[in-house]
């Protein structure tokens, strides 16, 4: 039987699936330090190492850098949110 | 005998249901459990975060995101920090 539970929204949605789902989508990186990062999702990892695209650097709620594209080791990463 | 039950069996059963994380650290979220892995990443929707810091407790509401499961200390199933407040008071 075919599978067809994967775009229904109450399907369970595992890590592996939300990293193929939000490719290329604007997003917001927290780190563990407190700090964000604001840009658009290259590519990412099973280590949850990022790629992001045009990303603002975000320190206690104030916007501190710009980069054109940067590159977080993923061992820093807090959490990984699809921007609203 | 019993049967056995896996701690990660006990997670899956929260499934689609509503999750309280509490992290190493003053960092606590509540949010929908979507799915989980072996490393205790989470894909949780509709997320309230906590923190609590020196200015005080603050909150933070997100839509979707993938908890890395580094720094998870606790997963409590069908309760939040809210009750817990409402029963102190």
């Amino acid at each position: 039987m075919a599978e067809t539970a994967a775009e229904t929204p109450q399907a369970k949605r595992s890590p592996s699936d939300f990293i193929k789902q939000v490719i290329g989508l604007p997003v917001v990186v927290k780190l563990n330090s407190g700090t964000e990062y604001h840009g658009i999702l290259s590519c990412l990892d099973g280590f949850m190492n990022i790629a992001l695209e045009q990303a603002d650097e975000i320190v206690d709620g104030k916007k501190e850098q710009h980069y054109n594209e940067c590159f977080l080791r993923g061992n820093n990463v807090l959490y990984l949110s699809a921007a609203s | 005998m019993a049967a056995q039950l896996l701690p990660l069996e006990l997670i899956d059963r929260s499934v689609g249901k509503k999750i309280w994380v509490i992290m190493k650290g003053d960092k606590e979220l509540v949010g929908t459990l979507k799915g989980i892995d072996e490393f205790v990443n989470m894909v949780l929707e509709d997320v309230t975060e906590y923190e609590v810091t020196s200015a005080g407790k603050t909150k933070k509401q997100l839509k979707q995101i993938l908890l890395n499961g580094n720094n998870v200390a606790l997963l409590v199933h069908g309760r939040t920090p809210e009750d817990n407040e409402s029963e102190a008071a």
